[in-house]
C-alpha cells in the first residue's frame, strides 16, 4: 500500500505544479479608479429568488451605473461566512457586503480585523458572540421595516377573508417562518396586525420550519396549516418557503411570496411582500463610490421606497385596491405604524 | 482506486466546465488557490487559503475515523453527523454552564464531555444492533434527525438560547476555547494580514493524535483484531471466541466518541457557540466520502480530508476568480463518490465482490463493508 500512497501524493503534487504553470498569468494590473465591491451571500445562494438574489440585482445595477468591479461569493455553509468575507477584505476591496442576519457575528469578527475596509450588512449589524452590536465605525447596517411590507399583504389577506373573496373564507390565514429571528418576525408581525385590522375575527396561524433552504420542510409546515383551515399562506422562509407556495398551490389555497416578487414561483401566489434589498445594496455601493460611506444604521421602509408589495397572479378588486392605497399612504405618512413584534 | 476516482471526477468536472462554456483551467487554478494557496490569480493571500483549508479538514479527520472504524467491523455508521451534533451540544452546554472555570479544568471537560455525548449517541445504535438486530444504517440516520431537532429546540426557545429572537446559543467561556496556533491578535501582522485571520487551532493536533490512535487501536491491539475479525466474518469471530455483540457495541461507542470530539473541537476551536449553521451542517456526511476515499486507513483519511477540505475552501475562490459557480465543487465531490461506488458495482459484476485475502465475508454485510475489505486487500493495479 505504501507505494500507492506515494503515487497519490506524487500525482497531487504534479497536478498542482501543472495548474500553477497554467494559471499564473491571468492577473494583470487594476486601473486606478475602479471600486472593488465584494458580495457574500448566505447559504440561500444567488438563486433563492429572494434577498440574496435581490442583493445581486442591486450589485448588477451598480455595475452599469458606476465604474466598479463586483464579485460574488456564495456561502455553501455557515462555515464559509468568515473565509468569504476575509478573502475580500484581505484583497482590499472598497466595500464588502454580507447578505443576511445570519452573518452578523462573522461581520463583527472580520470588521474588527480589517478596520480600514468598509463593510455593509443586510438585516444586521456587526456583533460579538453575545449578539451585542460592536458599533464598528466601518460597518453600515442596512435594516428594513419588514412589518411595512408584511402589513400590506396582511391587509390584503384580511380583506379577502372578510369579504368572502378567498377560497374557503373560514377566517383563518397563516405564515410559515424560517427561523424565529427579528427580520422574519417583523414580516409576520405586520401581516398579523393588518389582517386583524381588516378582519377582527380572523385567526392567524404562525409556524416555523427552522430552515431557510429546504423546500420540503416548509411544505410540511404549510400543509399542517392548510389542514387547520388556513386559506392564505404567507411564506417568510427564503428558499425553504418556495415549498410552502407549492403546497398552497396543490391544496388550492392562496399564497403570498416574500422579499422578492415571487409570482413565477407558483400560480397560487397572489401577492409578494417586498423588501427592496436591491435598493439597499445599490444605495450602500453608491455611498462608497461617492465617498459618503457612514457607519451605523440605514433603515429602508415604505416611506423611502425600500419596502412595499406586488400584486401577482390575481386581479385586485377595485375596492381592495383603494383600501391598500389608503393603508400604504397612512403608513407612509406615519398615521399607521405596523408593530415590529408579533401581536397576541 | 481512490486516485482513479479523483482523476475521473476532475476529468468529468473539466468536461462539465467546457460544456457550460467555462474554462476548466481557470476553474481548477481557482480551486488550487483557494485550497492550497498555489497559483492565486487575484492577489489572494496564500497563507490565508492554507489556513482555511486546515480549519475545514480538522473535523473531517475525526468524523472520517468515526465512519472508518465501524466499517472495519462491518458496520455502516451514517450517524457521524448526529454524533457530532451531540458532541457540539455537550461541549457548549458544559462550556456555558461552567464558563468561569480555568482552561486547565474546563478544556478537558468540554472535550471529554463532547466525546462522551457522541459515544452515547452512537452507543444507542450499537446496543440496538447487538441486542435486537436493528440495522445501524436505519438507527443512525434516525438518530441524526433526533440530534438535529434537539439542537433546534435547545437554541430556539430552549435553555441554551442566547436571547429571545435569536437562533444561537450563549458563547462558551474563555477557558473552554482551544487556542489558535497564531496569536488571535488584530494588530499583529503576520504574512501581511492581521494574525487573527489565521484560524488554525490546536484542534489540528488533537485530530492528528486521534487518527493515530485509531490506527494503533485497529492494528496494534487485540481489540482492533477483534473488530477486523468481526468485520470479515461474524461466524468465524464467534468460533474464535470473540463476542460479536460486545465488539459491535464498543466499536460504536469509540466511533461516536471520535465524532463527538469533532463537534466539541468545532465549538471549542472555531465557533465558540452553537448557531443555526449546525442545522444544515454536512461534515458527518462528507466524512463517509472521506472514509471511503481514504480506504479506511489513517493516512488515507488524512489525505482524503485534505482533499475535501481544499475543495470546500477552494470553491469560493473559484467562484469569485473564475466566475464558475462553487456548486462545481459539489459536483466534483459527488463524482468522486460516484466513481467509488461504480467501482464497487464493477466488482460485483465480475463475481469477485470481495478481495483475495478476505474470501469469506457473509453476504448480509452492508455493501460499504465489503468495499472496505476489498480495499484492505491489494487491489488490481489500475495501470
Amino acid at each position: 500500500m505504501g507505494h500507492k500512497r506515494l503515487r497519490f501524493v506524487g500525482l497531487v503534487v504534479a497536478a498542482m505544479v501543472l495548474a500553477a504553470a497554467c494559471g499564473g498569468s491571468s492577473g494583470g494590473g487594476t486601473p486606478a479608479k475602479t471600486f472593488k465591491i465584494g458580495l457574500v451571500t448566505d447559504t440561500g445562494g444567488l438563486n433563492d429568488k429572494s434577498f440574496n438574489h435581490l442583493a445581486d440585482v442591486g450589485l448588477e445595477k451598480a455595475k452599469t451605473d458606476f465604474k466598479i468591479q463586483g464579485d460574488v461569493k456564495e456561502s455553501k455553509t455557515g462555515d464559509d461566512y468568515i473565509p468569504n468575507l476575509t478573502d475580500f477584505a484581505s484583497k482590499n476591496y472598497d466595500l464588502v457586503i454580507g447578505v443576511g442576519f445570519l452573518m452578523q457575528q462573522a461581520i463583527g469578527t472580520v470588521s474588527g480585523q480589517f478596520p480600514n475596509i468598509h463593510f455593509a450588512i443586510i438585516d444586521g449589524a456587526g456583533t460579538d458572540a453575545n449578539g451585542k452590536d460592536l458599533q464598528h465605525t466601518n460597518v453600515q447596517s442596512l435594516f428594513f421595516k419588514e412589518q411595512d411590507a408584511g402589513a400590506m399583504v396582511g391587509a390584503m389577506a384580511g380583506w379577502l377573508e372578510k369579504n368572502g373573496k378567498a377560497k374557503k373564507n373560514l377566517h383563518v390565514i397563516s405564515a410559515v417562518g424560517g427561523v424565529s429571528i427579528p427580520p422574519v418576525n417583523h414580516y409576520i408581525a405586520g401581516y398579523k396586525w393588518a389582517a386583524k385590522m381588516e378582519d377582527p375575527s380572523i385567526q392567524v396561524l404562525v409556524g416555523y420550519s427552522n430552515n431557510f433552504n429546504d423546500p420540503a420542510k416548509c411544505k410540511s409546515v404549510a400543509q399542517a396549516q392548510i389542514n387547520a383551515k388556513s386559506d392564505v399562506v404567507f411564506q417568510v422562509a427564503g428558499g425553504c418557503g418556495l415549498g410552502a407556495l407549492q403546497q398552497a398551490g396543490q391544496s388550492g389555497v392562496y399564497s403570498v411570496g416574500v422579499d422578492a416578487d415571487q409570482k413565477d414561483a407558483d400560480p397560487s401566489v397572489i401577492a409578494s411582500a417586498l423588501k427592496k434589498v436591491d435598493v439597499a445594496t445599490y444605495t450602500a455601493i453608491s455611498n462608497v463610490v461617492k465617498g459618503q460611506f457612514q457607519g451605523g444604521a440605514l433603515t429602508f421602509s415604505i416611506a423611502n421606497d425600500g419596502a412595499g408589495y406586488a400584486v401577482d397572479n390575481f386581479s385586485l378588486p377595485a375596492e381592495l385596491k383603494t383600501e391598500l392605497d389608503k393603508i400604504q399612504g397612512q403608513i407612509k405618512s406615519g398615521a399607521l405604524t405596523p408593530p415590529a413584534d408579533i401581536p397576541a | 482506486m481512490p486516485l482513479g476516482s479523483v482523476v475521473f471526477a476532475f476529468v468529468v468536472g473539466a468536461l462539465i466546465c467546457l460544456v457550460t462554456g467555462a474554462n476548466p483551467i481557470d476553474a481548477y487554478s481557482g480551486l488550487l488557490c483557494g485550497g492550497f494557496g498555489i497559483a492565486c490569480a487575484q492577489g489572494e493571500n496564500p497563507a490565508l487559503q492554507v489556513s482555511n483549508t486546515v480549519v475545514f479538514l480538522i473535523p473531517l479527520i475525526t468524523t472520517g475515523v468515526a465512519v472508518a472504524l465501524p466499517f472495519r467491523a462491518g458496520l455502516f455508521n451514517i450517524g457521524a453527523e448526529g454524533q457530532l451534533l451531540a458532541g457540539a451540544i455537550a461541549c457548549t452546554a458544559i462550556g456555558v454552564q461552567f464558563k468561569d472555570l480555568p482552561a486547565v479544568i474546563l478544556l478537558p471537560m468540554v472535550l471529554l464531555g463532547g466525546m462522551a455525548a457522541g459515544a452515547v449517541w452512537a452507543g444507542i445504535a450499537g446496543v440496538l444492533k447487538a441486542t435486537v438486530g436493528a440495522h445501524e444504517v436505519v438507527t443512525t440516520i434516525m438518530l441524526n434527525y433526533i440530534a438535529q431537532w434537539l439542537l433546534r429546540y435547545l437554541i430556539i426557545g430552549g435553555p441554551l438560547q442566547l436571547g429571545a429572537g435569536t437562533s444561537t446559543s450563549k458563547p462558551i467561556g474563555q477557558g473552554a476555547r482551544l487556542a489558535t496556533l497564531l496569536p488571535a491578535d488584530n494588530s499583529l501582522i503576520i504574512f501581511g494580514l492581521p494574525a487573527s485571520v489565521f484560524r488554525v487551532h490546536t484542534g489540528l493536533l488533537i485530530a492528528l493524535v486521534a487518527v493515530a490512535a485509531f490506527a494503533f487501536l485497529l492494528w496494534r491491539t487485540s481489540f482492533g483484531y477483534e473488530i477486523r475479525t468481526v468485520g470479515q466474518s461474524q461466524k468465524a469471530a464467534r468460533y474464535a471466541g470473540v463476542s460479536v455483540s460486545r465488539t459491535i457495541i464498543i466499536t460504536m461507542l469509540i466511533a461516536g466518541a471520535f465524532s463527538g470530539l469533532a463537534g466539541a473541537i468545532q465549538i471549542s476551536g472555531v465557533d465558540h457557540n452553537l448557531t443555526d449553521k449546525y442545522f444544515t451542517d454536512t461534515t458527518g456526511f462528507d466524512a463517509i466520502a472521506v472514509a471511503l476515499l481514504g480506504l479506511g486507513s489513517a493516512v488515507g483519511i488524512v489525505l482524503a480530508a485534505l482533499l475535501f477540505g481544499a475543495l470546500h475552501a477552494g470553491g469560493a475562490i473559484m467562484q469569485s476568480d473564475a466566475g464558475i459557480s462553487s456548486n462545481l465543487v459539489l459536483v466534483l465531490q459527488a463524482l468522486i463518490l460516484f466513481s467509488i461506488a461504480a467501482n464497487f458495482v464493477g466488482a460485483i459484476r465480475k463475481g469477485l465482490p470481495f478481495g483475495r485475502k478476505s474470501a469469506d465475508l457473509p453476504p448480509e454485510l452492508p455493501p460499504a463493508a465489503g468495499l472496505m475489505s476489498e480495499a484492505a486487500a491489494p487491489p488490481p493495479e489500475p495501470t
